[in-house]
């Protein structure tokens, strides 16, 4: 969903991590078509046009692109800061106005649209296998669905004592723990992990993102393991940019990138027919989208389907019913619904003051907790404009209020003036500075603003020399 | 901000214009240009994963789909061109696998509907309107799926859609109403007509599709650097077309032709209640039958025997 929320001047997460490395770092990367074509395809749509109106020019100069920008401030901005996302990723060079796409970013992508060359990077596919022993879509989603959901789902269990789930492997808790996203239970190096707020807030959020999150942070620590940045992101893209339902060989594969084939087959980003041969695998739909800025859509043949269509029915009188026989659903509802019945196909619950209570205390936010129902709002209740009863976001956020009823400041309280004169003529001039927060006259009280403090001693220190 | 985007490209196949361009200073043959339509393609594919192409040629005389092939399930309801449900091809590991599949078809396609024309038809003019109206009722298919089956599923944005209209000879007066059709056609259907003109030739009616529907009309002055110009002025989505601008033409001829010799007029008769158009004042109207009062006549024409229509066009 990145594309659709990002505001103009947002890169996608991947981007913001690319912009902190080296140049020589990225060179070496757009050597790839297919890192080219990825790197693109997560631009915004300002910034793909203004590549693609200037790939094709052989200018070493550059070309100022101004008289082509709508003459009107949100466009001018928009342009703006596309060239500057541009300028960081070191895809264009900004020369006074004159922008030029840099040979390297330029080559690459020439060469991933005109196809051709012997450079490999989109991956070689397996001679086909025919009749039982392809894979179809439907079962690669069938199983990616399946790995990415036993991972959330050992996450939303971990945290209650009932319905736990048989924990991923070591890998994937490790990179969890990693990412903040679980802590170990007690010591260190204890197994039992339990959840962590930030983790909470990562079950809310659509898979396309989550995804991202964790490759994030598989990035940065395949960084730290010393292993090559440009050969694990290439690979990255490399599976971005494969065909689903087709096999794939390694045979051009470096050692690194076998390492982390063996790593995504946790996640369910690969599949591999045949456990033991290491010479071929699939990719499935989590990692043929990455490159892709729009959410998932699994063409699963299992319930799986409709509830990644929106299952949640909302009524104004705070019951919720929940179209879904997922127990991860469930699970994730379960943070914050109370729930009452559940049937074959359906869960009937309430939104009630202790069970947002909880969710807010686990740390999700009010706001997390009204996209998350608006994401997953039945079709039926896409009818209704806004699309959740505006009564039950009212109260949701009034919750999330009634933890802040106190607000905390800190700063420093002045007393024991000598004359009511001197406690006013203080309290004009830390009032001209408006950092008061609070006065009594009567008592010759006033509460100053730390950022204040300076100043108003500053001022008594000179009346009194006076 | 990012829904998918369809492309459509109508591509005017008449073979006695390429001969002549082929032979033009700068030369583009009809390889050279569907070589690099082909990557204009590609680079459109590139924008998104969820974008989708087709083509339509006009030939003398007919129309044909050139891509999607006939015949092929276009994926209704699922993506488009995404291509991940069909696993035919062994695939090309230095290609990205959604280029290949148009790339493959489309070039062997035309070439063969060019070689398949006979001596006689090469002088009639091509069936824009035809490939036009073929392409509108692709893209009129696309914004409305069929009803899932499942009512639960709810079925997914229709793409935004485009078409670009490659022309390389003048237009044909004789289909000035069908070919306005389409224009509101395409109007309704919130559709812009982007116009790339190859040779040099008049096109008065295709300045007025462009203007009409918001498009993009760009006459190509330097053939060389084809490519160049279609990624520059008609890459960009509509959304896109908000902040970065495309070329449009300023000086539009709205001129019209009249429905009963289809020529272009310079001053053309109206008829006050269908909307026609006459080169001369008539007593009656073609198309509604409305006779026209004797005096305005006389007004017009001064012929006083016959009726007249009032009022101007421009």
């Amino acid at each position: 969903m990145s594309g659709a929320h990002t505001l103009p001047n947002q890169l996608p997460p991947i981007h913001s991590f690319l912009t902190t490395r080296p140049q020589t770092t990225l060179s070496r990367l757009y050597a790839r078509p297919s890192a080219c074509l990825a790197v693109f395809r997560l631009l915004d749509d300002v910034a793909r046009q203004i590549v693609m109106s200037l790939l094709w020019l052989d200018s070493k100069t550059g070309v100022d692109l101004t008289s082509w920008v709508a003459p009107n401030e949100t466009a001018r901005k928009h342009y703006t800061a596309a060239v500057q996302g541009l300028v960081r990723l070191h895809i264009a060079k900004d020369g006074n106005g004159r922008i030029l796409v840099l040979p390297a970013f330029q080559a690459g992508l020439r060469r991933a649209l005109t196809g051709g060359g012997d450079h490999r990077s989109f991956g070689v596919p397996f001679p086909i296998a025919r009749g039982k022993d392809a894979m179809t879509t439907e079962q690669l989603d069938d199983y990616a669905l399946e790995r990415w959901e036993s991972i959330l789902h050992f996450m939303v269990t971990s945290g209650s004592a009932v319905g736990r789930v048989a924990p991923p492997s070591n890998a994937v808790i490790f990179l969890l723990r990693r990412s903040g996203l679980m802590v170990p239970i007690g010591v260190e190096k204890s197994p039992e992990s339990r959840i962590t707020s930030q983790g909470f807030q990562f079950l809310l959020e659509d898979s396309h993102t989550q995804l991202w999150d964790l490759l994030l942070q598989y990035l940065a620590m395949s960084e730290n393991e010393g292993r090559d940045l440009v050969e694990v992101i290439g690979f990255l893209f490399m599976l971005g940019s494969m065909r689903l339902g087709q096999e794939y060989s390694t045979e051009n594969l470096s050692d690194t990138q076998n390492v982390m084939l063996q790593d995504f087959l946790d996640y369910g980003l690969i599949y591999r027919r045949y456990p033991d041969d290491g010479t071929r695998f699939y990719p499935t739909r989590l990692a043929t989208t990455l490159t892709s800025t729009s959410s998932l859509s699994f063409t699963s043949s299992k319930h799986e389907k409709a509830a990644s269509e929106g299952f949640i029915i909302l009524e104004t009188n705070y019951r919720l019913y929940a179209y879904t026989e997922n127990p991860l659903q469930v699970a994730v509802l379960n943070l914050f619904v109370t729930l009452h019945s559940r049937f074959e196909n359906l869960v009937v619950g309430r939104v009630t003051r202790e069970s947002i209570k909880g969710a807010l205390a686990n740390g999700i936010t009010a706001d997390q907790i009204i996209s998350y129902l608006t994401v997953h709002a039945h079709p039926m209740m896409h009818k209704n404009s806004p699309v959740l009863p505006v009564t039950v976001q009212d109260q949701i956020r009034l919750w999330e209020l009634e933890n802040n009823r106190l607000k905390s400041d800190n700063g420093y309280l002045y007393e024991d003036f000598n004359s009511q004169g001197d406690f006013d003529l203080v309290l004009s001039y830390a009032k001209q500075l408006d950092v008061v927060l609070w006065e009594n006259r009567e008592k010759r009280k006033m509460f100053v603003r730390e950022d204040g403090h300076e100043n108003v001693r500053e001022f008594i220190r000179r009346r009194a020399e006076a | 901000m990012s829904l998918p985007a369809h492309l459509s490209l109508i591509l005017d196949l008449s073979p006695v214009p390429w001969t002549a361009l082929s032979h033009s200073t700068p030369p583009l043959s009809l390889r050279a240009f569907l070589a690099q339509a082909l990557v204009f393609l590609n680079a459109h594919l590139a924008l998104r994963n969820e974008n989708s192409v087709s083509v339509f040629g006009a030939l003398p005389g007919r129309s044909v789909g050139l891509y999607p092939p006939p015949g092929r399930g276009h994926g209704h309801g699922r993506r488009q061109a995404g291509g991940e449900e069909e696993g035919s091809g062994g695939g090309d590991e230095n290609t990205f696998h959604v280029f290949g599949q148009a790339d493959e078809g489309l070039m062997s396609r035309v070439e063969e509907e060019v070689a398949g024309l006979e001596e006689v038809e090469e002088d009639t003019p091509p069936a824009l309107v035809g490939a036009l109206t073929k392409s509108l009722c692709y893209i009129n298919r696309l914004s409305n799926p069929p009803p899932p089956l499942n009512p639960t599923n709810a079925a997914p944005a229709p793409p935004h859609a485009r078409i670009v209209l490659f022309s390389v000879s003048q237009d044909a007066s004789m289909a000035y109403i069908p070919f306005m059709n389409c224009i509101f056609s395409a109007q309704k259907l919130k559709v812009p007509i982007d116009v790339c003109k190859l040779d040099d030739s008049e096109v008065i009616f295709l300045h007025q599709a462009s203007h009409l529907t918001g498009g993009a009309f760009v006459h190509i002055d330097q053939r060389e650097a084809l490519l160049q110009y279609l990624s520059m002025c008609f890459l960009s989505e509509t959304e896109t077309r908000k902040t970065l601008a495309v070329p449009t033409q300023d000086k539009v001829d709205f001129r019209a032709a009249c429905f009963c010799h289809k020529e272009i007029v310079d001053i053309g008769y109206v008829c006050s209640v269908c909307l026609s158009i006459f080169c001369t004042p008539v007593a009656q109207c073609s198309t509604c039958h409305t006779k026209f009062s004797p005096d305005t006549l006389l007004r017009f024409g001064g012929s006083a025997t016959n009726g007249h229509s009032n009022g101007t066009t421009a």
